[in-house]
């Protein structure tokens, strides 16, 4: 059998014993005694009557278990190193200075353009040889289709 | 704890709202009076008005005032006592309309019904309730 709580006092309520009270709104409330029944029926707030379980809690009487401070896990940044790069690696380049990015950058872009040049100088001479040659044959006459 | 004269709210929607209960049905013992359960025989005070529009729908109003129907009693503001030792009280008395053959009238209940009436043997209601308690 499961232990109740009392909705007013915040007392256990043990099987057998209690009041269940259903209001209109169809909320259910429990009560361990009459005495809590009726000061909940004469809308009395529980938090002003010294007794109830909320009101001590609220004025820190008696050897209340703390709510321990729930300690919410902060993340920390750790570092290694990734695919491809190493720790060392990446330590290196936040090291770096502005200056000897914007050194880097500029060497990289020139590289790479001198890198197209020659690639097109290359890519030029075949093009033209490649595009005179092979019969015009169609893919469906390759097939042994009709070739319209 | 209704007797003559007690006044019960209608959650059922068969059109009434209030109805008077004028008598209980005797069982063992219930000594005029009737709990959570029991048949009465009620008189509507209060109905739902009735309208052409909605006369052919299945929301059609059932009953109007001044009708004498059975009726059985689903919610007591008497705490009951259960078999498990608690009590247990509602805001209000309430009741479910029936028919001859006892039979719910209308095809739907709008509230909290108490969980004893699946013991006294109206399971369909309390399987019909939005909740039980």
């Amino acid at each position: 059998m499961k232990v109740e709580i009392d909705s007013f006092s915040g007392f256990r309520i043990y099987p057998s014993k209690g009041k269940l009270f259903v209001r209109g709104d169809s909320k259910v409330f429990r009560f361990a005694s009459s005495k809590n029944a009726s000061l909940f029926l004469q809308r009395k707030n529980p938090r002003k009557i010294a007794w109830t379980q909320v009101y001590r809690r609220m004025h820190k009487k008696g050897i209340t278990e703390e709510v321990a401070k729930k300690r919410s896990r902060r993340t920390v940044k750790h570092q290694r190193g990734i695919v491809g790069a190493d720790l060392s690696a990446i330590a290196a380049k936040r090291n770096q200075t502005a200056a000897q990015r914007s050194q880097l950058r500029l060497s990289a872009i020139q590289k790479a353009k001198t890198e197209k040049k020659e690639k097109e100088v290359k890519k030029a001479k075949p093009a033209r040889s490649t595009g005179a040659a092979g019969p015009k044959v169609s893919k469906q006459q390759m097939k042994g289709g009709k070739g319209r | 704890m209704i007797g003559l004269k007690g006044t019960l709210n209608i959650i059922d929607n068969s059109g009434a709202l209030v109805a008077e209960c004028v008598n209980v049905l005797k069982q063992k013992v219930n000594n005029g009076w009737g709990s959570v359960g029991d048949e009465i025989v009620v008189v509507v005070q209060r109905a739902r008005p009735v309208s052409a529009a909605a006369s052919a729908s299945v929301t059609a109003v059932k009953v109007r005032r001044g009708d004498v129907r059975r009726a059985v009693i689903v919610r007591t503001r008497k705490p009951v006592r259960r078999p498990d030792g608690r009590l247990i009280r509602f805001d209000d008395n309430a009741a479910v309309l029936l028919n001859n053959k006892r039979e719910m009238l209308g095809t739907r209940i709008g509230g909290v019904v108490s969980a004893d009436l699946r013991m006294k043997g109206w399971g369909k209601i309390a399987s019909l309730a939005p909740k039980v308690i």
